[in-house]
Parts: structure tokens; sequence; C-alpha cells
């Protein structure tokens, strides 16, 4: 894994360099470089694979509009970061409400069993960082998976780089809770 | 680094390092989003707003002319009697002449005055109404009050009439 001070960015450095904002190639280069990476962080803030997979490609459809004014002063990898961590925040609002009115409409009946596609991604630590804020959830996934640095994670999660170190205690803490460990 | 952060490190990679190897799908087309809300708000609605008032009031005008000219409401009476007029028209024209603008607008303009004149006599169609003595109408035989011509209504041919006794 690289140093967390250079951070996951660093490795990118050069191939990040040239894209061009507005550049329908480099937009392209850019979605089959960070493709699997940003689906790997929904996995862990949606609810499942199809959904994160649905949330990609939203992230990437919303980059894309902005691609002609994204301005290269972050990592471009944080900066859909930040998109994908929006979409997920806007997926868990709308699943709030499709919930309710599901538990409206099984009242009385059996719950429907486990997705067995979601069985090999069964996990109480990944499901424990599925009930946490998104944001703190993304700020551990792209610590401790991705290896960014804290100006990486500042940049995808919206904060003040000095935040970042707290922010990610505060996760912790939260993570710790949800598991019911001490 | 702590035990849970350990954990965490092992159990993300566990999870997420088969995604990696997963075919990347072909990206979704990004559409231009002309929503509901673009349509029922802001700018959009304005627009909406003033295209279906455009609409109706067209509608509406269609339906009062149609109705002033013909003393019909029903549109299909409108083109049958246009039709007959442009073939009355036809019929009356001399050997070698051309032309029936002129005809079919005289035609159309009489038709229009009678119309109004009739209405004038027997009420505007309304189920209750006082014509000018003041005697009240079923205003069944009304022809509508339209003035077909377009041109101002001819106020000097009513005939004033005497004041209504209220009470008698």
């Amino acid at each position: 894994m690289q140093s967390r001070e250079e951070g996951a960015a660093s490795g990118a450095a050069k191939a990040e360099e040239a894209y061009q904002p507005g550049s329908e190639a480099d937009f392209e280069r850019l979605y089959r470089n960070t493709y699997r990476r940003i689906l790997g962080t929904l996995i862990t803030l949606v609810r499942d694979r199809a959904t994160a997979e649905d949330c990609a490609q939203e992230t990437f459809e919303r980059a894309y509009r902005n691609w002609k004014s994204w301005q290269p002063d972050a990592p471009v990898e944080a900066w859909l970061h930040r998109i994908a961590i929006n979409v997920a925040i806007s997926d868990r609002r709308h699943q709030r409400i499709r919930q309710a009115g599901e538990l409206v409409r099984r009242l009385g009946r059996p719950a429907p069993g486990a997705d067995p596609s979601l069985v090999a991604e069964r996990s109480d630590l990944v499901a424990a960082l599925k009930k946490l804020p998104p944001k703190q959830a993304a700020a551990l996934v792209l610590r401790h998976y991705h290896g960014y640095s804290n100006r990486e994670i500042a940049a995808a999660i919206g904060v003040p780089e000095q935040t970042v170190a707290s922010r990610l205690g505060a996760a912790r803490k939260q993570l710790q809770a949800v598991l019911g460990r001490p | 680094m702590s035990d849970l952060e350990r954990e965490l490190e092992s159990e993300l990679h566990r999870v997420l390092d088969p995604v990696s190897s997963l075919p990347i799908p072909p990206r979704r087309a990004a559409h231009p989003r002309v929503s509901a809300r673009t349509l029922l708000g802001g700018a959009g609605a304005a627009l909406t707003f003033k295209i279906l008032t455009g609409v109706a009031a067209a509608a509406a005008a269609v339906t009062v002319v149609g109705a002033a000219t013909t003393g019909s409401l029903d549109p299909s009476v409108w083109g049958q009697v246009v039709e007959e007029q442009v073939q009355t028209c036809k019929n009356a024209l001399a050997q070698g002449e051309h032309g029936i603008g002129q005809c079919v607008s005289s035609v159309a303009s009489q038709h229009g005055q009678a119309v109004a004149s009739s209405a004038r006599h027997h009420g505007d169609g309304s189920s209750k109404s006082k014509d000018n003595n003041g005697n009240t109408n079923n205003g069944n035989n009304g022809g509508g009050n339209g003035n077909a011509n377009g041109h101002p209504k001819d106020r000097s041919t009513r005939s004033p009439g005497p004041p209504a006794s209220r009470g008698s």
C-alpha cells in the first residue's frame, strides 16, 4: 500500500495531469481508470451491489455533466468520490421513503429471503459501515481501503483538511458503537 | 494501528478486492434532464402556462368565429354553411368572370348582420333575458348576440321603446 502521506492520488498523478476538462476521450479514460474504485466505495455505503452499480453510473453521469467545469485543484478521483458520496446520501434518503411504502405493503406477509448475490459480500463490519452516516463511512473506506491522504479525504467529504483527523476518530467511535464493542 | 482498524482493512479487502477484477460495464449515456420540475416550476411553469393559455384562447376564438358566422355552435355546421356559400357564389359568376372572394365575403357579412339582428330581437340566448320592452323571454330562440363581421353594432337600429313599467 502507498504511504498515506503521499496518498492514493500520487500513484495516478501522471495520469491525472493528462486529464483535460471537457475532453470526451479523457473522461472515458477516467471512467475506465476509476470505475471499480468508485464502485468499491459505494458497495460499503448503499444497501446492495445492484444499487451500488446504479449509483456508480449516476456518479459518472453527474461528473460528465460537470466535466467541462472541473478544476484540477483537487485529485480527480477525490472529486468523483465527493459526487459518489452525495449520490449515496440521496439514495439512502429515497431508500427510507421506499422502505416505509414496502413496510405498509408487506404487513402481515413474511419478509423476503436474503439475496443470494449478497452472501459473498456478507460482513458484519461492512453491514455496520452501512449504518454509519455516509460521510463517516466513506472517510473510513477512503483511509483504510483506498489509502487516501487527509487532503484527499478532505476533498472527497467536503471538510477542511484540519478536520479530517477528528472526523475519522468520530467515525471509528461510531463504528465501535454500532458493532457493540467497547 | 488499533485492532478495529486492522480488522476494518482486512474485511474491506476481503469484500472489495474481488470488485477490482469485475468487468467494467459501458458508461451510461448522460441525458439532458427535462423533469416535471422544469415544466411545472420556475420559468418552465410560466412558459407552460403561457402556451396553455394561448392554445385555450385560440380554441375559444375559433369557436366564437365559427358560431357567429354560421349561427350554430355545432362545428360540423360551420363547414357546411361555408361550402354552400362558396357554391352559391360560383353559380353566380358571369361567363369569363373570375374570383369569388368578394361574393363570399359579402354573403358572410350579410349572414353575420342577420344573426346579430336576430340576436338583438330575440334576446342573447341565455335562459332568461329581458327585451327592450322589459318582457321576459325564455331565450330558446336566441341565436347568440355575436357580430359576425367584426364591425361595431349598429345601435341606430335599436328602438328604445317605452321604459318597462315596474310592478304592473
